[in-house]
């Protein structure tokens, strides 16, 4: 594992970079998340509109996380 | 058939039968009946057994007076999870440090298995990042349920009573792409360290490619890195005490 050294404030730039690297894929990932469950939901339930609204929820739930992560509060 | 590893090709010569019976036993057909142990979850039968021999063998070595040099990478190790783990989770996160030093050695195990000659990594097939971020998944919420109860349940529903019904599926959708999100940066990573190497060893077949597997390292140690600090980011999230 990279070491980031002994002194605290190193340490915390290694956290802010694996977290900031998070930010280019929680979106795309939220969003094909959304559009799985709805399809899947769609599949389970014979509907033909859950698709849509899961992938609607997806980038919705892209934008909180993001919004999260940037704020610095993560997920809570 | 598809192409099979030594190590693949031994564990099917001793395991074929009774594999592919338990698979029929769970309705599951084989696409390959006398050769159902894929190359992927062979590398990850030997990682294992690699780790289990390693782990005894610092364990039958430890030593107060004359630590070895082992006993000294697995310490620092140990530490170093130990410290990140209290800059994110804060005080009590002792408890979680076995499961995240496993998963760490594991993954980088995983990783740079590849690297020897007739080995492959796990990790560049799908399943295998999956199965990990899936482990990651069960693991921080059933600490989130032990830490807060039934309480835990609050974290899915939003800052106001009336914003639930919008929240539970959005929570649910963004615990559910970090999985995703896990899954996808490690395996695109190794597969994309594997691809590279490939690429230039087939251009150019002398030299060259070492410059790449050199990152392959790097890549592998950053990999294992971010996917333990996300956990642990995650885990944090997860027994956070204010809401």
């Amino acid at each position: 594992m990279p070491s980031p050294g002994e002194n605290p404030e190193s340490k915390s730039v290694w956290v802010q970079i694996a977290r900031y690297s998070q930010l280019a894929f929680i979106f795309p990932a939220a969003t094909v998340a959304g559009w799985l469950i709805g399809e899947g939901l769609d599949r389970w339930l014979h509907t033909t509109w859950l698709y849509l609204v899961g992938l609607i929820l997806g980038i919705v739930a892209g934008f909180v996380e993001l919004i999260r992560m940037v704020s610095g509060s993560d997920s809570e | 058939m598809p192409e099979q590893l030594w190590f693949t090709e031994f564990l099917n010569h001793l395991f074929a039968g009774p594999v592919t019976g338990l698979l029929r036993a769970l309705h599951i057909e084989p696409s390959y009946p006398q050769a159902p142990i894929t190359n992927a979850v062979s590398m990850q039968v030997l990682v294992f057994l690699f780790l289990v021999v390693l782990f005894a063998l610092v364990r039958s070595r430890l030593s107060v007076d004359k630590p070895g040099a082992l006993q000294h990478v697995f310490e620092g190790v140990h530490g170093f999870i130990v410290r990140q783990s209290e800059e994110i989770i804060g005080h009590h996160s002792e408890g979680f440090t076995p499961f995240l030093v496993a998963l760490a050695f594991f993954i980088l195990i995983c990783n740079l298995i590849g690297l020897i000659p007739g080995f492959e990594s796990p990790t560049a097939v799908p399943m295998v990042p999956l199965g990990c971020a899936v482990t990651a998944f069960i693991y921080y919420q059933t600490q989130g349920f032990k830490h807060h109860g039934i309480a835990y349940l609050k974290h899915f529903m939003g800052p106001m009573w009336w914003l639930a019904p919008i929240m539970l599926p959005i929570e649910i959708i963004s615990h559910v792409a970090r999985m995703l999100s896990l899954t996808v940066r490690l395996f695109a990573n190794m597969f994309a360290g594997d691809m590279v190497t490939l690429v230039f060893f087939s251009l150019v077949p002398v030299g060259v490619p070492i410059l790449f597997l050199g990152l392959h390292i790097g890549v592998s140690f950053l990999q294992t890195y971010i996917f333990i600090l996300l956990t642990t980011v995650y885990l944090a999230g997860a027994v956070a005490e204010e809401h």
